[in-house]
């Protein structure tokens, strides 16, 4: 017999993701969001094979276009943008006049799945809600992602960014340092968390329907979303009547493993169970019977803070504990394990040529996810989702247009192509 | 409240949950994580939604039961296995006897996916990983958890799968935590892990979600298939645009602080009671932000006239002291009723003002819009207690998720599973029970 990782190696290698199926074909999602939380919903759909019809405002889109790191744009687009809006139809249509209204009832009687992050109550407003799509589409499973849901007493025009979620929901009281402020994470951790979420109950309720035939509303607060992964901050609250406190770099379950200073960065020392602290206790130079209880996070501080990461790593593979360099974006970027795992993927885009972003992180033999393009200017696939998909003709989308009902991009860093590359 | 939030309250209220069907009513899963929380994530969530959960433990139960933070356990079980133990019948059998892997590869044949977090070659070796199994039940999906995942250069790096090897792996704490000063680095100016299990959650979540694909795309096929999910890429797809920002720009995310290096104002700001989230970032809603502080000049300053020129950091530094002149006298819900009467008389980019308390977690349980949306609840049990958990955070109309079940003692279930489900004699339950070496 083939040995597992022989198998893995073959079976899993991107090389051959193309020539596979994908896992969600022929499931439509019509995205009506900005900045992250819906976005993210979306993309992790659309790597996985759902047709995600991207609908923006016209003419400045979504609003996450000109959120640019220290306000830098390539080829007339933002890199946090990119990278929450891959595979995606990209369509310019206004939900406010009637005829906007209507494309939209009308994209989503042949739509399986919708996906906001407005205001609470804002899509029924404007009637284009669940209740009026299921009107038109009782199929339709409707994902409402907000900061503090649909209803109760906070519900009501309150706005939510990632960090209102981490810090209402309890996170960043538990995150950072004793003695110093509550910490916001520096990563957008409170809409991705709440995304993939979101998108694990769309694919929950599409399996419902093949059941029951039909859709559902999903109501998801992204606060909700961060309290449900706070594990024992709960029970323990409740037994104790204490709050969790900030334990800094140390995993209070696992002690001494956290994260350590080394001489040329930062490494992670994790013991997970008796056996991997004695193996820590003996790399430390511990000798029974004081044993395992010399391994303080003081006396790892001080093992790793004269040792390379790398030497911290070799030592724990050597005597059988485990560890591993802290990493960021720059080393992601040039190591060669998620390379040739695909995790980050060069994506060959018509418009704007080679872009690296990270790929899907499931990998899936039978039919993975992948990423086919890259994020593409507001109105983009206006002509193909109105005119094929709808049955628009030239003159009547002309006419939209001149309406303002549909429309393409503005003219400014973030909504419009690179230069030259104006047409899909 | 309006007529659709009515709506949507009676008919998502996971008061009235109970009699609905369930999304993943028939779908078995058998999780087989010893000492591991993201492959009890992964099932749990599957759980919520209905799966029929089966949890197999080595006799003597899940190590995973013996970690328990300040030392506080119930019936020797921690509360981080407490937290999560929801959903599933709980059974013991060891590996490292043929009854046990005999019982073990039963248990797979009749599941649809298996979750674990043990090394693939000894999944193998035991005649219960993938590629023993994949002959006799080509439907099954199969979900491996770890650190690097099972391929790729890295894969064979000896480690124990946990928490905080995925957090550092992954870019999180890399830009999570203060910066250094001037003088020697203090211990606080370090990447920060994310206090919770975040890298174990999101790794269990991400399993799930992967399972849920491979069984939408079975449900087309009939096909089955592999999932390999590395904790540390799980977290990295969160990491927001490191490697866009490197292709595009050469540039890679370095720690700032509770600042931020695209969006600002978007930190959290000192005020008479604590601290509390302020963000105003486009310029719409940046001038709103002016106007609620009594600063409406300030839209004109160039240090912060542009998002670009806001975000740079001296500026970021800057505007934070403004702001905090401001919030200084002021408690998190007066800036919040501030703030709501600003933008409640406008709309689009300029109602963009957002802001939240940074609450601890008792403020959280004791804030009644979470108690009302049914976000908390607390479980009673003969053996565990009563217990204060997270709900499933989603409502759903037609097939809503729900905490049915807690904690059982390792075993708990053995007969119910193992006569009921498979079939099994009372002569060969025994056997199995009798089968004691640890594994």
């Amino acid at each position: 017999m083939r040995g597992f990782r022989e198998f893995a190696e073959e079976a899993l290698a991107p090389s051959t993701v193309p020539g596979k199926p994908e896992a969600l074909a022929g499931i439509r999602v019509l995205e009506v969001a900005t900045r992250i939380f819906g976005p993210a919903t979306a993309d992790y759909l659309a790597q996985f094979g759902a047709e995600v019809i991207k609908v923006e405002l016209p003419y400045r889109g979504d609003l996450m276009r000109y959120v640019a790191p220290e306000g830098f744009f390539w080829k007339e687009v933002s890199p946090a943008f990119l990278s929450l809006n891959r595979n995606k139809l990209h369509v310019g249509l206004d939900l406010h006049p009637p005829e906007g209204k209507e494309l939209f009832l009308r994209l989503a009687s042949t739509s399986d799945v919708v996906v906001e992050n407005l205001r609470a109550g804002t899509m029924d407003e404007w009637g284009v809600g669940y209740l009026q799509l299921r009107e038109r589409n009782p199929r339709i499973v409707y994902a409402a992602n907000s900061g503090f849901g649909q209803w109760g007493p906070y519900s009501a025009g309150r706005a939510s960014y990632d960090a209102t979620a981490q810090a209402v929901s309890g996170f960043s009281a538990i995150t950072g340092f004793p003695d110093h402020p509550p910490m916001k994470a520096g990563f957008w951790v409170g809409d991705y968390t709440a995304a993939l979420l979101s998108a694990t109950a769309i694919l929950a309720a599409l399996a419902a329907r093949r059941t029951t035939g039909e859709g559902q509303m999903i109501d998801l607060s992204q606060a909700e979303a961060m309290i449900r992964t706070l594990d024992w901050t709960w029970p323990y609250a409740g037994i104790t009547g204490k709050d969790r406190a900030r334990a800094g770099n140390v995993d209070p379950s696992f002690p001494p493993s956290g994260i350590y200073r080394c001489r040329d960065g930062f490494v992670a020392v994790s013991v997970r169970d008796e056996e991997e602290k004695s193996r820590l206790a003996h790399a430390l130079g511990a000798t029974p019977p004081d044993g395992a209880g010399t391994v303080t996070p003081g006396r790892v501080a001080a093992f790793c803070a004269s040792a390379t990461r790398d030497e911290v790593v070799r030592t724990a593979e050597r005597e059988g504990f485990s560890a591993a360099p802290v990493r960021g974006g720059r080393d992601h970027y040039h190591d060669p394990h998620l390379r040739a795992r695909g995790t980050v993927w060069t994506v060959q885009d018509p418009l704007y040529g080679p872009v690296d972003e990270y790929g899907p992180a499931p990998k899936l033999s039978g039919s993975p996810g992948r990423i086919k393009w890259c994020a593409k200017p507001v109105g983009w696939h206006n002509e193909r989702v109105f005119g094929e998909l709808l049955g628009l003709s030239p003159g009547e989308m002309e006419e939209l247009s001149r309406k303002k009902v549909i429309g393409k991009w503005a003219d400014a860093p973030g909504a419009r192509p690179p230069a030259g590359g104006t047409s899909p | 409240m309006n007529g659709f939030a009515e709506w949507v309250r009676r008919a998502t209220d996971p008061a009235s949950a109970s009699g609905k069907p369930e999304a993943l009513d028939g779908v078995r899963v058998l999780e087989y994580c010893p000492g591991h929380f993201g492959g009890m994530v992964a099932a749990s969530i599957l759980g919520e939604f209905g799966a029929d959960v089966v949890k197999v433990e080595p006799p003597g139960g899940d190590p995973l039961r013996r970690v328990a933070p300040e030392g506080v356990e119930i019936a020797g079980t921690g509360l981080p296995f407490l937290s999560e133990a929801r959903n599933r019948r709980y059974v013991t059998l060891s590996l490292g006897e043929p009854a046990g892997r005999e019982a073990f590869r039963r248990l797979a044949l009749a599941s649809d996916v298996v979750v674990t977090s043990e090394p693939p070659e000894r999944m193998e070796t035991a005649g219960v990983g993938y590629l023993s199994l994949r002959g006799d039940h080509p439907g099954l999906v199969y979900v491996c958890l770890s650190t690097y995942g099972v391929f790729g250069p890295d894969a064979g790096r000896p480690v124990k799968d946990s928490d905080i090897l995925c957090q550092a792996l992954s870019g999180g704490p890399y830009i999570v935590g203060e910066p250094e000063g001037e003088g020697p680095p203090m211990p606080h100016q370090s990447p920060t892990r994310l206090g919770n299990w975040h890298g174990w959650f999101v790794q269990g979540l991400w399993g799930a979600f992967g399972a849920l694909a491979a069984l939408h795309f079975r449900a087309e096929t009939g096909k089955g298939q592999l999932v390999d999910l590395s904790g540390a890429e799980a977290v990295m797809m969160f990491a927001d645009y490191n490697i866009t920002w490197m292709h595009t720009g050469g540039k890679a995310r370095e720690r700032v602080g509770n600042f931020d290096p695209a969006v600002f104002p978007y930190t959290y700001i000192r005020c008479r009671d604590g601290f509390t989230f302020m963000a105003a970032y486009n310029d719409e809603a940046f001038e709103s932000l002016m106007q609620i502080i009594g600063r409406p000049e300030l839209v004109r300053d160039p240090r912060f006239s542009t998002p670009r020129s806001r975000v740079r950091l001296e500026n970021e530094r800057a505007l934070l002291s403004i702001l905090e002149e401001w919030s200084g006298n002021l408690t998190a819900d007066e800036i919040l009723r501030a703030v709501e009467e600003n933008t409640s008389r406008k709309s689009g980019p300029a109602a963009a003002v957002v802001t939240g308390r940074v609450n601890r977690p008792l403020e959280t349980v004791g804030e009644a819009h979470w108690i009302e949306r049914g976000c908390f609840l607390r479980s009673k049990d003969p053996v565990y207690g009563e217990l204060l958990l997270a709900a499933p955070p989603w409502k759903m109309s037609g097939t809503p998720a729900r905490w049915k079940s807690g904690c059982r003692p390792p075993g708990a279930d053995n007969r119910d599973v193992f006569l009921r489900t498979l079939g099994m004699t009372e002569e060969e339950l025994r056997t199995l029970e009798t089968s004691r070496t640890d594994g």
